[in-house]
């Protein structure tokens, strides 16, 4: 039965489970995207508050949505990053978490060999789109749409460092570990 | 190769890197570049579209209510609402499962996530029915079909992704999303009452009792006025409303219930900022996925397999869509389901002449619906893992539970009058009302 314990392990800013899979070393990356994730919202919450009071009282600060939609979407793919490390993410299936052995090493190493390729799709054509974005501006600010999308492969950078990391560790600890029994689930070959 | 070879080796590709483990917004990118590398578009405008897919201002509010049930939850102001909850059904036949049902539509007020209200179930009132030796897949089955009612009762998640991505008015689909909700609600405690287990008896609670709850739970009671008044008087949009909830609980909440709970905010902002990027990273690659979808003209070949069924008729239209639904919300997430499947949702409204509002409802409900069906039955894999029981008993458990829904699903799309009323009524403009140009009142569509 959960209880408060394991609700304050979910919310630590380095998460300790999957400890195998994580270098120590990467530690203070994961703890400062989790700040930053805090920023983040925090960033928005205030511009969203600031942008109603100033309509309000009949001074809008215009500036405001943009910094507000800038917040949100650097929040998205700084989460999408610290989720890749904290193992974090929505999946449909967890089967792998009921295989031992070669089996499950075999398709885990190909799940994260895909995610690499996704990541560096992001970074590739990412930093395309950034340069490219150079030429664009946001109304009324002028601030150049690179402002927004850099974070794409800056994220994918991130995702893809988490993802080494974890196929090195898989391959020298083993992907299984004490945390995949949590929905109770028998072991299968 | 085919548009129609192209877009089932896209659905293909997903579904396979999706089973194998690979997590939903990177098994969307991969079945979108898949098919990318089969078609002259360039794979810089699909990594484009994954920013621009969240790059919409409406979709802010889901952060705002995730942060509302965040800090509800872990300032743990919502054990009193269950006290009230306990207070008005806790002497019923199951009481802690009626306690269970009322409390999820009374978070469902505040929170759109169901994930929210699994963890403050679990965490306080799972407990208890292990001591009144309620059979714990129950209990998981329970909180999970009663957690689903955060994604109708308004404020709902569901309703905003829908909404921002089908271009349907927010405030409408919140209003219209109460019927089902208190009808699900409903159904679970009758169920719970007559075929769920007994637990311990007790007596009723004395009206002091009841009345010392309600003034308990009165300041967490007053973030749905705020929420739904702030959006009906046209105050507040619903990300402004989910943002002055958020301030509510920050400003008034916290510091005359939990006043101690204030060190831990930055924890609270920390645990949001990576809980929103979660399903919005699967709305980016969605929204990919749904534009490549479009771009293989999938709307209109789904469109001409559901006409050749069901020509106009907008019932049976919508009947085959439940039935697509039923089956697409086994196995994907429901936010990206609505965003992937949002251009054929658009042209089946549209050949069936039928409300959007109501066809929202629809759609979400049975959405709704695959939160707890195998295998991805996401609130009911939280709660089995959350209450220590094996999915699969809690799966059986849920089984008699589903008629609940499919009752609900029904009653949605034969009675749009009555799942349309309070959006008429309180929001005319939402469902395509307008202004009587030669007196007072608002005409209406059939």
């Amino acid at each position: 039965m959960a209880d408060s314990s394991e609700f304050a392990i979910n919310r630590a800013l380095v998460i300790q489970r999957h400890r195998h899979l994580k270098w120590p070393a990467l530690d203070w990356l994961e703890a400062l995207l989790m700040i930053l994730c805090g920023v983040c919202m925090f960033g928005f919450t205030l511009c969203v508050f600031f942008d109603v009071t100033t309509r309000t009282i009949g001074y809008p600060w215009l500036w405001l949505q943009q910094v507000t939609t800038g917040f949100f979407a650097w929040g998205v793919f700084i989460g999408m990053a610290a989720a890749t490390r904290r193992l974090d993410h929505i999946y449909l299936a967890e089967i792998t978490r009921r295989m031992r052995g070669a089996k499950r090493q075999a398709i885990e190493t190909v799940n994260r060999v895909i995610m690499l390729v996704i990541a560096g799709f992001m970074v590739g054509f990412g930093v395309q789109n950034a340069l490219l974005d150079l030429g664009s501006f946001r109304m009324p600010s002028l601030v150049p749409m690179t402002v927004y999308t850099a974070i794409v492969p800056m994220s994918g950078v991130l995702i893809a460092l988490f993802t080494v990391e974890q196929i090195v560790n898989g391959f020298k600890n083993g992907y299984a570990g004490p945390e995949d029994s949590e929905f109770g689930a028998e072991p299968v070959e | 190769m085919s548009q129609g070879m192209i877009l089932v080796l896209m659905g293909l590709v997903f579904l396979s890197l999706g089973y194998m483990g690979v997590p939903v917004a990177f098994a969307l990118i991969g079945g979108v570049l898949v098919a990318t590398a089969l078609t002259p578009i360039s794979f810089q405008s699909i990594i484009g579209q994954l920013f621009h897919g969240i790059d919409s201002e409406t979709l802010l509010a889901i952060p705002f209510f995730l942060l509302v049930g965040e800090l509800m939850t872990s300032s743990e102001v919502t054990r009193r609402m269950i006290r009230l909850a306990q207070a008005l059904v806790g002497h019923l036949r199951g009481g802690l499962a009626q306690v269970v049902t009322l409390f999820s539509m009374f978070f469902a007020g505040i929170s759109g996530s169901s994930a929210a209200d699994v963890a403050v179930l679990s965490r306080s009132i799972a407990p208890e029915m292990d001591k009144e030796k309620y059979d714990r897949a129950f209990t998981a089955a329970l909180i999970a079909s009663a957690s689903t009612i955060a994604n109708l009762i308004p404020p709902s998640i569901m309703a905003v992704v829908y909404g921002a991505t089908g271009n349907v008015s927010i405030g409408g689909l919140f209003l219209a999303g109460v019927v089902p909700g208190v009808m699900i609600g409903i159904g679970l405690m009758v169920y719970s009452y007559f075929f769920g287990p007994t637990g311990h008896l007790k007596p009723r609670a004395p009206l002091v009792e009841i009345f010392a709850a309600a003034r308990g739970s009165a300041l967490p009671m007053v973030i749905p006025v705020l929420i739904m008044g702030g959006i009906l008087t046209g105050w507040f949009t619903p990300t402004e409303a989910g943002m002055a909830a958020a301030f509510y609980i920050l400003l008034v909440l916290i510091p005359i219930l939990r006043p101690r709970h204030v060190r831990n905010l930055p924890s609270d902002f920390m645990y949001t900022g990576l809980l929103y990027s979660l399903p919005l990273a699967a709305v980016a690659g969605a929204s990919a996925f749904g534009w490549m979808l479009a771009y293989l003209r999938g709307p209109d070949t789904v469109a001409e397999y559901i006409q050749a069924y069901a020509g106009t008729d907008a019932r049976m239209i919508m009947l085959l869509l439940v039935l697509l639904f039923i089956i697409v919300g086994d196995f994907v997430d429901a936010v990206p389901a609505i965003i992937i499947f949002m251009p054929i949702i658009l042209k089946l409204t549209e050949l069936g002449d039928i409300n959007s509002v109501h066809m929202g409802v629809v759609i979400i409900t049975t959405l709704v619906f695959g939160l707890i069906t195998p295998p991805y039955g996401l609130s009911l894999l939280i709660a089995a893992k959350f209450v220590g029981v094996p999915f699969y008993k809690a799966m059986l458990r849920s089984f008699p539970l589903y008629i609940v829904f499919l009752l609900t699903i029904a009653f949605v799309v034969l009675f749009p009058e009555v799942v349309l009323y309070l959006p008429k009524w309180l929001l005319p403009e939402s469902v395509g009302c307008f202004k009587n140009p030669s007196g007072t009142g608002y005409i209406c569509p059939r």
